[in-house]
This record gives structure tokens, sequence and C-alpha cells, in this order.
């Protein structure tokens, strides 16, 4: 059963009387629970997408679906509204609110989502309980990343979208990282889409979407893919 | 090339840009103004007291002064010039309560005037010389006849100049009146040749008169009269009449007092020119201006340089990168120094300028013949000067401004190249000693993250607090000044006066010739007395107000009942003496020396005065004659007699407070004004540098699924605590600021502080309304935020 449905959508911006597709008629869909990678060099498109996907932007043109939802026409009040019940992001400098403590800004989404999970448990799985009143500049990058995370999911969100989540560390806590948000996508069921232009990442996928120039140039499902562990980094 | 990007990275922080210059403007431009006026002031007046020969002592007696007085005053030596000198006040004939202060200046060397138009004074000359406003205010021309009335008789004068006069510089019919009204009251100057003949025939008719009352025939009665009235009752007239030497000397006011006692063997009344109304005044005003000058203005020019602070700085942070460029591209460190420099330099010059403009307008606002000051003073002179300490402090200012640019761009230049290139990082966040209030961790997300942000951005959250403080301050200065004196006013109105005439009695007139008067008008008298507290002159009232016309009020405008086992002190004697103490004074004029016990302090509206009940007069045996009555009788019905020298409505006296009320209405307006723009720009632009330096926060929230409108009130929360701060903060200093102004610009009244409900409430809502108006105006942008913008770059 498909949770998100692209269906010819273009984002086109205009200057003048120039017009540039950084989306071109694109369609897919992608099913829930899966580890969808979207891969491809920069310009090629996969911010839009993610932005379009994560309710940041509307499209010029086509339908997106989220949960039987069509959000490509929505007002800023419900893309607000979808952004806090249905997508979780995880950023590459991970955005968390400096004068706020660990757990306040894993707390924080609880102001707007219904169903958030318990934010100290999050912490916990994340590894970070000691750090609860800690504020964000006095961790490393990695650990911000991990309360990145716990933010994320607290939301208990259907979709997580990540945009170069492992961007801004070495690979060491890159790879620890990104299993750790594996593991949790697996464990809480969510379905999971990262934005990189890491190709190895695209090793770990359920799908592996390739942009280029606004199009899709492939869609591929992998039957067996590796963990994170067997990828040579 | 450098320029151009100058030019362009300028208009891309227009807004911080022209923020910065309005208050550069305002700060520069109340600055510049308020000191330009009272140098105005003292450039202006001294010119034309210089001209008109103001005098510098004036003395007086009561019995007038003989020739002879005059010359042994004149051959003292260090008295450059003197003369016998008359003022009195005459009302006009067929004008409806208007009237002159007529002068004679028997050598025309002190006390003389400026001739605007007309023919030249000379001293044979039977004319009359009238000030050129009142002539304007009347329509009345050179040659035209004006009828004036003395003690009764009818005496015309024709017109031969219109002129100014040092002595009428503010023209004030007596201490009773504020200001002065120029349609009402005048002035005008006559020859003492004049005076003589006006004498003479007085006494003739008088004389006159009481034989055909005695049965004489009138012819004959005249024939008699004309003798009996010879050269030396003629003299002694004269010398009654002249009851004040005025004199011009650079002597101290105790050497003089000593010559003259020396000289006439009697203790006189010397009044130096600053106790003398007009020099008193102008010099009080050009004070008031000092006063004005050195505090307010520092304030508009200190919030400007702090929010310059703020804004470079905050300018310099985000230019960090381009800076970095810069260097990397090879430019030197001088080079891009001067780069930014260059926009302090810009702003200050631009500020400077305007505000000179603004400062000139501000100074000729109030210095000019159709501005404020041209309603209280009469004078030929309207310039404008500079104090020159003005100049060095405007260069200093630009010269700041640019040292600040330089300064907040020299931080960012620290380290390599590759450091400056790196964006700049804002400070750690630590916890504060607030974290430890276990209060604290119960608030909401969204009270934290504003307190944290405040003790984040220390100098944001100080400059903001300042602006609504100084908002705040402003407001309830202004308003609370014109509460004061429209309290004042009801008070002299309402609980103070109660007659509707003031009758003004001819000089030295005796208790026993003015009470059948007194009888039947069924009024209540007051005498004014000049008198010596060991050397210090205040004013003797004694007040009968049996018949409740007048009353006597105490600290908290409560009507106090005289006793008449002692005197009350004014609140500005109050350190004089204690309750229950004796004080000592002594009458000028007379060698007697009184001593009476303080029975308690009373609010005297005008004089600095000692207050007692005529009983307590007599019981002293304080001899003095009735200066004033007041009465209900309207003054259509109070007949003109021979011991009546005016006559003055209650209502012509409340309306001559009307252009000051105008004046204080002006004041009030203007600090409003500029309450008001300072309060939006400080918090605009504050606005905006908490909205840019929160904008990767506020996109966060917006992603994570925030409505715009949540964020808002999160922005809007903030400056809605700031305000109340501020208000709670500034309300208390705008009590002190009030309290200062009234001293600094009302000393000459007992004022007593009021605050109307409507000035505290105007003042909250006006600084609220101000703060959630700018509010927002930031908020508003956030519905704007981009967010995939904001979310790509690192903190």
């Amino acid at each position: 059963m498909s949770i998100v449905s692209f269906d010819n959508v273009s984002k086109i911006y205009t200057s003048g009387d120039h017009e540039l597709y950084a989306l071109n008629k694109v369609s897919f869909n992608l099913e829930k629970g899966k580890f969808v990678v979207i891969l491809g060099p920069s310009g090629a498109g996969k911010s839009t997408l993610l932005n379009l996907l994560g309710g940041l932007d509307s499209p010029s043109e086509g339908t997106i679906t989220v949960s039987g939802k069509d959000i490509s026409k929505l007002s800023d009040n419900s893309l607000a509204d979808y952004r806090a019940a249905t997508v979780g992001f995880v950023f590459q400098f991970y955005n968390l609110i400096p004068t706020l403590t660990v757990y306040e800004n894993v707390k924080l989404v609880s102001e707007i989502s219904k169903n958030a999970l318990d934010a100290k448990e999050m912490i916990n799985k994340v590894g970070l309980l000691d750090h609860l009143n800690n504020f964000p500049s006095e961790l490393s990058g990695g650990e911000q990343q991990r309360i990145s995370i716990a933010r994320a999911l607290c939301k208990n969100p259907e979709i997580l979208l990540c945009d170069e989540p492992t961007g801004a560390l070495d690979s060491e806590t890159g790879v620890m990282v990104l299993k750790l948000l594996l593991d949790m996508a697996k464990n809480y069921d969510k379905t999971i889409v990262i934005v990189t232009h890491n190709q190895n990442i695209a090793k770990m996928a359920d799908v592996v979407i390739r942009v280029k120039n606004g199009k899709i140039r492939s869609i591929e499902n992998e039957e067996h893919p590796l963990s994170a562990d067997e990828v040579e980094w | 090339m450098l320029i151009k990007k100058l030019l362009r990275t300028a208009w891309s922080y227009k807004s911080q840009f022209i923020s910065m210059i309005i208050m550069m403007i305002l700060g520069i431009g109340v600055f510049l103004g308020f000191n330009m006026e009272w140098k105005t002031i003292e450039y202006d007046t001294d010119r034309f007291f210089t001209e008109t020969k103001y005098a510098d002592y004036r003395l007086y007696s009561e019995n007038g002064f003989t020739k002879d007085d005059l010359k042994k005053i004149t051959s003292i030596k260090g008295v450059d010039a003197a003369t016998r000198f008359l003022s009195v006040n005459l009302d006009i004939k067929g004008k409806d309560k208007k009237a002159l202060a007529v002068d004679v200046s028997e050598n025309f060397t002190v006390s003389t005037f400026k001739l605007m138009s007309g023919k030249k004074y000379d001293d044979k000359s039977e004319e009359i010389w009238l000030s050129d406003k009142f002539a304007e205010k009347n329509k009345i021309k050179t040659g035209d006849t004006l009828t004036l009335l003395f003690q009764g008789t009818e005496i015309d004068f024709k017109v031969a100049g219109l002129i100014k006069s040092g002595e009428h510089m503010i023209c004030l019919a007596d201490s009773n009146q504020v200001m002065p009204d120029f349609n009402t009251f005048g002035f005008a100057y006559i020859t003492p040749s004049k005076l003589t003949a006006i004498l003479k025939e007085k006494m003739i008719t008088a004389a006159t008169d009481k034989m055909t009352a005695a049965g004489m025939p009138e012819d004959l009665a005249i024939k008699a009269a004309t003798k009996a009235v010879d050269k030396e009752a003629i003299e002694k007239a004269e010398n009654e009449a002249f009851s004040a030497i005025n004199l011009r000397s650079d002597l101290n006011k105790t050497e003089l007092e000593d010559l003259v006692k020396e000289k006439l063997g009697k203790t006189l009344m010397v009044v130096s020119k600053d106790d003398h109304v007009v020099y008193k005044e102008a010099m009080g005003e050009a004070t008031e201006g000092k006063t004005m000058g050195s505090i307010l203005p520092v304030l508009f020019l200190a919030i400007a340089i702090l929010t310059m602070v703020t804004t470079m700085h905050r300018i310099a942070t985000k230019e960090k990168t381009q800076i970095g460029v810069l260097k990397a591209l090879g430019f030197k460190n001088r080079t891009i120094l001067l780069h930014y420099s260059f926009y302090g330099l810009f702003i200050g010059i631009v500020g400077s300028a305007l505000g000179v403009a603004l400062g000139y307008f501000i100074c000729k606002l109030v210095m000019s013949e159709n501005g404020m000051m041209g309603t209280y003073f009469d004078m030929p002179y309207w310039t404008a000067a500079t104090p020159t300490f003005c100049y060095p402090i405007i260069a200093g200012t630009v010269i700041l401004l640019s040292l600040i640019s330089y300064l907040s761009v020299k931080a960012q230049l620290k380290g390599s190249a590759a450091d400056a290139l790196r964006p700049y990082t804002p400070k750690a966040m630590k916890k504060s000693f607030l974290e430890k209030i276990p209060l604290f961790s119960k608030l909401n997300f969204a009270t934290k993250w504003n307190i944290r942000d405040l003790v984040r951005h220390k100098s944001r959250f100080a400059m903001t607090l300042v602006g609504i403080i100084g908002c705040m301050i402003l407001l309830v200065g202004g308003l609370g000044m014109r509460d004061t004196m429209s309290g004042f006013l009801d008070l002299l109105d309402n609980d103070i006066s109660h007659y509707a005439t003031k009758v003004n009695i001819v000089e030295n007139t005796d208790i026993k010739a003015v009470k059948p008067l007194i009888d039947e008008l069924d009024a209540d008298y007051e005498s004014y007395v000049g008198i010596s507290i060991d050397g210090y002159t205040a004013t003797l009232d004694i007040v009968s107000n049996d018949n409740g016309k007048i009353s006597v009020i105490d600290e908290d405008n409560k009507e106090i009942d005289l006793k008449d086992d002692g005197v009350y002190l004014c609140l500005r004697l109050k350190d004089k003496a204690k309750v229950g103490e004796y004080i000592e004074f002594s009458p000028y004029g007379s060698d007697d020396t009184y001593k009476a016990k303080v029975l308690g302090y009373n609010r005297s509206i005008m004089t600095e005065s000692i207050t007692l009940s005529a009983k307590a007069a007599d019981l002293l045996g304080i001899k003095y004659s009735v200066s004033a009555l007041y009465t209900d009788k309207s003054s259509n019905d109070i007949k003109n007699s021979d011991l009546i020298s005016g006559k003055q409505d209650k209502k012509q006296l409340m309306d001559s407070f009307t252009s000051f009320v105008e004046i204080m209405d002006t004041m009030v307006i203007i600090l409003v004004v500029a309450a008001v723009i300072l309060g939006i720009v400080v918090l605009y632009n504050l606005g905006i540098m908490s909205y840019v330096e929160r904008s990767r926060e506020l996109a966060t929230l917006k992603v994570l699924g925030f409505r715009s409108k949540k964020i808002g009130h999160l922005l809007i929360s903030q400056n809605i605590w700031l305000s109340a701060l501020g208000v709670i903060l500034g309300l208390p200093a705008g009590i002190i600021t009030l309290k200062w102004l009234v001293v600094a610009l009302a000393s000459e009244y007992e004022l007593k502080l009021m605050l109307g409900p409507l000035t505290y409430l105007v003042s909250i809502l006006l600084t609220f309304g101000v703060s959630i108006l700018v509010s927002f105006m930031v908020a508003r942008k956030n519905r704007k935020i981009d967010m995939v913008e904001a979310l790509k770059s690192a903190e």
C-alpha cells in the first residue's frame, strides 16, 4: 500500500521570461515502512522533491498525496498542521533551538503534535539521558544529530524526512547516526526518506530513486539491502 | 568598485540605516535645539538690555526720591549712571479693560527704549512713545491720540513713536500675571516735563474741587488753586512720584547697599537685576533651557549611540563572510576597515547635517517672534546662536560613529582569512542564575525560550528596555507637566480665588483711607511689603480674608484658617525656620525688625513670602498700606476713585494663563511625538534585529509544524513582557523626571505634582501600543520566512 504518491508533479521557478524546471513532471509511489534514498548530484532537484514532500513548499503542477490526503494545494496553516502531524525532519545542521535544553528541544514538539511520544523515553532511546539539561552548544555534532532524531520521532510522524543527515559529521559518527536512524525507524515502523549524494547510503535502502535535471532517472527496488556494517564506508 | 558595494550594502540594510539616521537626527536635533535656545535667549536679551540701558539695580523708597537723593546716589563711586524712575499702570479710556505701564526716566541714561518707528525721544515733548506690539494689536499708529485715566483724570497723548524696551521685555501688569497679553496690557514712555505738567494740573483740579466744595465760586477757586500750587508743591509731588532710582553699576549688592546707606542715611530696598522680574524670568528661561539642554538631549544622543553600537555590531556579524571574502581576495585589513568605517561616517554626516537642520527648527520653534517665546518676550532681536561646545560634540559624535563601525568590523577581522570566511557564531548558551530557581523549570517552553533569548542577547535586551523606559519617561513627563499645570490653575481658580474683581490700590494708601471702600465692596484685602530675612529678599503678605474672597492653602492644598499669634512661611522658605521657631524680618525702607513665631507652611502661588493675618500684623505692630482689594462686585460696578489704580477681573487674570498653557501644550506635543518616534524607531530596529537573529530558530519551528500565528505570538509575547517591564520601570523614572521638570521649568511657582489617571492610562497604553504595533510589524515578517534557506546554514 503506497503512503506517498507523486503524480506529474512539477516545480517551476520563473525569473523574467525564463522558466526553470526544478522538477519536471515527476511521478512515483512509495510504500509504507520502506527505507527510501533519493540520490543525485547537486542541483538535480532532490531537495525540491524533499521540500514538496515535507510540505515546506507547494508544487506548481501535479498532485502529491500523502496517506490518502492531497497536500498539493493546502493553505499555509494546513501545511503547518500537515508538517506537525505527518512528517518528522532531520537536517544536515541539526537545527536544534540553541536556547532550549536537550529535553526541551524534544519536548517542544508535544506542543503541536496530538499523539506525541514521551520525550524522555526518546532521549533514552538515542542514549543521551545523561544530557537532558544540557544546551545543544554543549554537545558534539553527533550527539546533536541524535537529539534531532529523537525530536523527529517524538512527534510520532508517519514519515521521517532526512536531508543529508550525516553531511556535517565525520564518517565514523555518520555511520553510527545512520544506524540509529534506521533502527529507530524500524522499531517505530516509520517510512524513512533520505536525500543524499552519498552512494554508500543507497546500498542500505529498500528503494533508490535517482534524480537528475529535475527528472527521475530510475527507481530501483532492492530485495536484500546491506546493513550499515556490511557497507564499506 | 568598493564604493558600489558600499552603497548596495547600505541599501540592503536600509531599515537599520534609516533608523540609525533618524536616531542621529533626533539626538543631534534635540541636543542642538535646546542648547541653541538658551544661548539665543542669552545672546539676544543681552544685546537688547545693553541697547536700552537696562538697570542693574533699582532702589525703592515709599516716600520717593528728591533730586538731591539722586545727586548723592550718582556721586557714589562705581555708579555709572542713575535716574529717578516712575512706572505706573494707567487705564486707557474708551478701550475696555486695557491699560499701559507708563514710564518716566528722568535722565534717560538708564532704563530707556529702542525706537522702532516715529520721532526720536525729546525730553521737552508732550507726546507719548508707545509699545509697538501693543500698538499693533490695538491698531494704533504714530500720530493717533490716546486718552489715559490718571486717578480719575483724563489725559490726552499724541503717539510720537513706537518702541520696545528692555524694562518691559516681559510685559506684565503685576505679579499676579504670568504671561503677557499684548492686546490688553502694554507700556509707554512720557517725558519728565509732561509728568510735571500732569501733576500740576491734577493738583490744581484737586485744590479747586476742595474750594468749590467749600462754597467758593469756580473761577475764583481756579485762580486761587493755581496760585497755591507753586513750584515747591509740584516738586514735592514729583519727589513722591519718583519712587525708584534705577542705576547702572558693577558694584555688588551688599557694597551698593552699604554705600547707599552711608550717603542717604537710611536702609533702602535694593533690588538687583537678578531679582527684577524681566531679567530674572529671561535668565530663568535660559537656565530652564540649559537644564532641558543637558538632560533630555543626552538621553536621545545616548540612545542613538547605543542603537548604533548594537546595530553596527549586528551588521558586521552579518557581513562576516563578505569581510572574509574581501580578505581572501587580498584586500588589506586597512582597506576593509576603512570601507566599513565609512558606514558610520556616512550615518554620522547625514544624521548630523539633518540634525543641525532639526536643531535650528526646534530653536526657531521656541525662539522667534511667532514662536513660543514670542508670546513671552517682546524684543527686536530673534537670532539663532549656538554654544561653542556644540561643534566639538557634533564632530565627536560623527567620529564616534565611525569608530563604532571600525571596532565592530575589527572584531570580525581577527585571525586568518579562513577564520573570517567562517560565518559568525553567536555565543554558546550557558545556564543563567535564573535556571536555578525551581519555578523556572515549570515555565512553558515559549517563556523559557524568550527569557533565555534575552539573557543571550543582553545588549539587545537592555536597548529595548531603555527605549521603552525612555518612551515612558517622555510621556509621563510631558503629560504630567500638563496635569500639574492645569491642577495649579484649578487651584488658583477654585480654591484660592473666590472673588470676581481684584482692585489695585494706589501705593502708600493707609488702611484707614481704604476702610470705607472695603466696607462698600464687602472686600477682603492684601498688602505686600518687601522684606529682608537676614539679607534674603522676600515679600510680607498681610491677608485679611474674613469675607472669604481669598484663601491661603497648605502643602496639601487645604485651606488654612490663619491664626493671629504668628506667621506662615511659603514652601520655598521652608528651610528658613521650623514650625514653632521664631523668624526675624525687616521691611525695606525702615529700620524696624520684627520677630514672629512660625505657625506653619503655606503654598504660595507666586511670590516668595511670609504670610500673616491683618490682626497678627497689628499685634506685631507692623505698619502697612493696602495693596489690593478682592470683591464679588464686577469691575463695571466699582466706581473710579483716587484710591484705585486699576481693576482686574478674575477671568482676565485666568485668561492670562492661556498662552502659558498653550506653550505647555506645545511642549507636551513635542515630548509625546518624540516619545512615539523614539519608541517606534528603537523598538522596530531592535525587533528586526531580534527577528534576524532568531530567523533560523523561527524557521525550524515553522518546519516542525508550528503555525505562523503561534510563532508570531512567541515574538510578540517577548515584546509584551519587555514592554511591561519597561512600563514598570519607566513609570517611577517618569515621575522622577517630572519632579525634576517641575523644578526646572516652574521653580517660580510652588507647584504640587499632580498626575491624573488619564495620564497614567495614556502613557501606559501609548507605550504598550507602540510596542505592540512594532511587534506586529515585525511578526508579520515571519510569514515570509524562507524555511528552506534558513535551514541550509549552520549556526
